[in-house]
């Protein structure tokens, strides 16, 4: 038997079963075949491969519900699983959040599936050796002593089937491409990435591999930063720790239902962000990692607009959290929404020309990591820590002083409002800092008066 | 799990078959069994969470992992397709991917030398708490959710997750071992948010975890714990003064130090980050410039980890490398003494593994981590330290905290702190003081740490690599003194 005999056996014993407890159930099946290389010390270190038949289910009896993921595709596992549901479900207490699974039928968007699917990447095979390689050469040749990283790359099908009798099936294709480059001086870094759904659109390692090579090299010399109040430049995958969190994380309806966000008590049309920030969650995005032509109950995808020129829009929602039955943004999870891709509004200015345009002592942060909160509650205060080149500007912006030790303490409120420019292009970014967990699509963002601290001993 | 042991076999002999020259060969076969009850502000919720690490609300997991180290090439391959054809398959794939990476590098990997083991070992445990009854689940988590139906000066956001997992593992290798394991866990988290209606607010998350059973859970009496935790919450909200300013004193208290000695020992202690191998995931490690016998702090400090503590999150008794688990002395009279190695990094040094390769499920390959890293214990009790205080803070307990990947430039919050002044702990509380501070700084500060009666654990999910792994530990230790430091982050 094949990856999908298996996988359709599965479906439908679990069926039959569901059909003697269940009122609303779904069944999401997927067969994932994913490819990591990690390298370290422009080494390869280890090379995996993933085979995976998964199902997750959801699954509902009197308004109680519950959520499992089994691999364990055997029929007698199936069926002690699912008794095991049962027992969850009668067990358990109302959920008094949940609606019903919305209705069908529903119509998707054909042309979603190659926006996502590139059977290059399918065949990649051990050309993706090759390709790592070119990206390490290519920070070398910009002056790196090594360079580390990995690059995942590989496909997944997934099959839906719900009790509102809708089938549908889509499948994708991933890259995502990481590496950072070291200077001979340990702590001149420089780290950059590249990420897409297919092959030879949005996507180059070799690039990757020149950006973390050039920043690290900038960055060789540095000292120690003067803490005080800065103007900031942010590169894209900083975006994903500082900016992407509102969007993604506290913009989720159940986030803020549950009061795990630092938006309760801001309603839609208040002003959360400066007038130039809107901002997406773009299920339909073209090579965009989260991109799919339905959600988990079946809802086709779509571009919800959630910050408006600085307002809040929407928040996102699937069916239960949605104000009325069949209002979801298609973003289900079923018992959690998700978001999908968050897109970022541009503006008109290259790096360079945000450099130029900033009126006060300027930091350009090219990578941040470990950002941690006081609290999710307002104003989501939070500290986090650059961690490759950083930059102070100089003479306009043609001047780089590397600095370093230098840490970010600030606001989700403070740094939405305090953006006071953006760039014109957008990057796809996905990496597990992340708190929501998924890919992001930004800018470079000019944001003024953030302090920055530094070590007392 | 029992029946598909064959199976394993079998992929450890293909492996070995056919002409295939392996340096090394190892299949761990695992069934990883997860279940997550949440309570969101008194709502039941039996879904899939936001936390990346722990996603999966119910799962049930059994696959095949097997490492091969081929020409000094290393691949892993994983599959939850338990036939011989599909093993057969994953083995074809792992060693020709192997093959080729061997012929990327200049150096070719090796591993340590280990004694082979045929054994079997387990947590010990009254009540598996993955076969507790959600009903009883429901009522323990029902007790905390009371506390919130009392009249508060502030209000509060709660949410309480019970985890409770089991991790089966058959692992062999070419070497000879065959060992299966057996751990179930069990953790409880409280996350409490306290907000003063248009104001201020507090958060605080803890988490109680062992390896030692639903019994010992229960044995804990947490609800009191958790009530003192959400009235000294509405008392930082309601009550907090600025923190002193210049050179003081501060007494951290375990929780803060289990803290430290995670984050600023343990993991600049991982030799995978020392050799440059997490350079783009975790990151590397400041150590990486000094030998083994540099000076990282007074002679008083003494920073261990030990997986076979009984009862703690982090216990096993073999690691995923079929390595033996022993005591670790990572700091010791203030040296750089001891790194945490796997077989791959133990080679490197020339040295044997400590028995530190750890995976979170069969999915996941064996990497560095801790288990349960503390601070030893001193002589002193609190008065004792307290006593010629002139200007201080005692940090009871922390909230925001990072430190940089090279695990040198530290952050620490305070939550609940108290000013101390003259040798005496006021009652005056100490909003969000901030400590701002480099590794060999802060362990170069310490001059006292408490006596045993002052120790402490806490459980912890340590976050590495990528795809990530959530690992299982405890932190720990006794109360610390930090002599003339100062807060607030050089602002």
């Amino acid at each position: 038997m094949n990856s999908y005999e298996i996988l359709t056996e599965a479906m439908e014993l679990i069926k039959k079963h569901l059909a003697e407890f269940c009122m609303d159930w779904s069944i999401k099946g997927i067969i994932r075949n994913e490819n990591q290389i990690r390298f370290s010390n422009s080494g390869i270190d280890i090379n995996k491969n993933w085979e995976e038949i998964k199902l997750s289910l959801f699954l509902s009896k009197n308004r109680r519900t519950t959520e499992i993921s089994i691999n364990d595709l055997h029929p007698g596992t199936i069926i002690d699983t699912l008794k095991y549901c049962e027992n969850l479900l009668n067990a358990s207490k109302l959920n008094t959040n949940y609606k019903k699974l919305p209705e069908g039928p529903f119509e998707y968007d054909a042309s979603i599936q190659d926006k996502i699917y590139d059977e290059k990447v399918v065949s990649l095979g051990e050309n993706a050796i090759d390709l790592v390689q070119d990206a390490i050469n290519a920070s070398l040749n910009q002056g790196a002593q090594r360079a580390a990283g990995s690059f995942f790359y590989g496909d997944t099908q997934y099959f839906v089937e719900n009790s509102k009798n809708i089938e549908a099936n889509y499948k994708n294709t991933h890259l995502n491409f990481r590496i950072r480059a070291f200077a001979e001086d340990m702590y001149a870094t420089g780290e950059a990435f590249s990420c897409s759904t297919h092959l030879e659109n949005g996507f180059s390692a070799i690039k990757a591999g020149e950006e973390a090579g050039s920043i690290c090299k900038q960055a060789e010399g540095g000292k120690r930063g003067k803490p005080g109040l800065y103007n900031i430049i942010i590169y894209p995958s900083v975006t994903v720790e500082l900016q992407a969190p509102t969007p993604a994380f506290a913009m989720n309806a159940y986030m803020k239902k549950m009061g795990l966000s630092w938006l309760i008590g801001k309603k839609e049309g208040e002003k959360i962000a400066n007038n130039i920030v809107s901002v997406w969650d773009d299920g339909t995005m073209e090579y965009g990692l989260e991109t799919s032509p339905f959600d988990d109950e079946c809802v086709p995808s779509k571009r919800t607009l959630l910050i408006d020129r600085g307002l809040i829009k929407n928040y996102f929602t699937n069916t239960s959290h949605s104000k009325k039955y069949q209002e979801s943004t298609g973003n289900a999870g079923i018992t959690m929404p998700k978001p999908t891709n968050t897109v970022f509004s541009t503006g008109d200015y290259t790096l360079e020309e945000l450099m130029e345009i900033s009126e006060k002592p300027t930091i350009v942060i090219t990578s941040t990591w470990y950002t941690r909160y006081q609290s999710y509650a307002p104003p989501g205060a939070l500290s986090s820590l650059p961690k490759d080149g950083m930059f102070l500007v100089k003479e306009k912006g043609k001047v780089l002083e590397p600095v370093r030790e230098l840490r970010i303490n600030s606001d989700h409120f403070h740094m939405l409002e305090h953006t006071i420019a953006l760039g014109k292009n957008l990057q796809q970014v996905k990496t597990w800092l992340n708190m929501a967990g998924n890919t992001i699509f930004a800018p470079y963002m000019l944001i003024e008066d953030i302090r920055l601290t530094t070590g007392t001993k | 799990m029992e029946e598909f042991k064959s199976l394993a076999d079998y992929a450890l002999e293909f492996a070995q078959l056919d002409g295939k020259n392996c340096d090394y060969a190892e299949v761990r076969l695992e069934t990883n069994k997860s279940d997550i009850v949440t309570f969101f502000n008194g709502k039941i919720h039996l879904g899939n969470l936001p936390i990346e690490l722990t996603s999966d609300a119910f799962s049930r997991k059994t696959g095949i992992n097997i490492r091969l180290l081929v020409n000094g090439g290393m691949g892993m391959a994983t599959t939850n397709i338990l036939t011989r054809e599909a093993i057969k398959n994953a083995v074809n794939r792992v060693y020709k991917t192997a093959k080729r990476n061997a012929s990327q590098r200049k150096n070719p990997l090796i591993m340590s030398e280990e004694k082979a083991y045929e054994t079997t070992w387990q947590s010990k445990y009254k009540i598996n708490p993955l076969n507790v009854p959600l009903e009883e689940k429901i009522s323990y988590i029902k007790e905390f959710i009371d506390i919130f139906t009392e009249k508060h000066p502030v209000d509060f956001f709660h949410i309480f997750i019970l985890m409770t997992d089991q991790r089966d593992t058959y692992f062999l290798n070419s070497e000879g071992s065959k060992i299966t394991g057996h751990v179930p866990r069990v953790a409880f988290i409280p996350l409490i948010i306290g907000i003063k209606p248009g104001g201020k607010n507090e958060q605080s998350m803890s988490t109680y975890a062992t390896t030692g059973g639903w019994d010992k859970l229960l044995s804990w009496n947490l609800k009191e714990k958790v009530m003192d935790k959400v009235k000294v919450l509405g008392d930082v909200i309601l009550k907090a003064k600025k923190p002193p300013e210049g050179e003081i004193d501060i007494i951290l208290g375990p929780d803060v130090a289990g803290i430290i000695s995670h984050e600023n020992c343990g993991h600049p202690n991982e030799a995978d980050r020392i050799i440059g191998r997490e350079g783009a995931q975790a990151g590397e490690s400041y150590l990486k410039e000094h030998e083994l016998g540099y000076k990282v702090g007074n002679e008083c400090v003494n920073v261990f980890e030990d997986p076979t503590i009984p009862d703690s999150y982090g216990f096993y008794l073999y690691d995923d490398e079929g390595v033996k688990a022993r005591k670790r002395e990572l700091i010791k009279n203030g040296i750089f003494n001891e790194m945490l190695h796997n077989r791959e990094t133990a080679a490197f040094f020339n040295t044997q593994s400590n028995a530190a390769a750890r995976a979170v499920a069969y999915d996941r390959e064996p990497l560095v981590r801790m288990a349960n890293t503390y601070f030893a214990p001193g002589d002193y009790s609190l008065e004792e330290m307290v006593e010629d205080i002139k200007t201080g803070i005692f940090m009871e307990s922390f909230t925001e905290w990072n430190i940089d990947d090279k695990r040198l430039q530290a952050k620490y919050v305070g939550q609940v702190a108290y000013l101390i002044q003259n040798g005496e702990i006021s009652n005056s509380i100490v909003l969000k003081p901030a400590l701002e501070i480099s590794s060999p700084g802060l362990f170069g500060s310490i001059d006292a740490q408490g006596n045993t009666e002052t120790m402490e654990w806490q459980g912890a999910f340590c976050g590495k690599s990528e795809p990530g792994q959530g690992c299982p530990v405890w932190t720990g230790g006794p109360l610390i003194r930090l002599r003339n430091v100062r807060l607030g982050g050089g602002s």
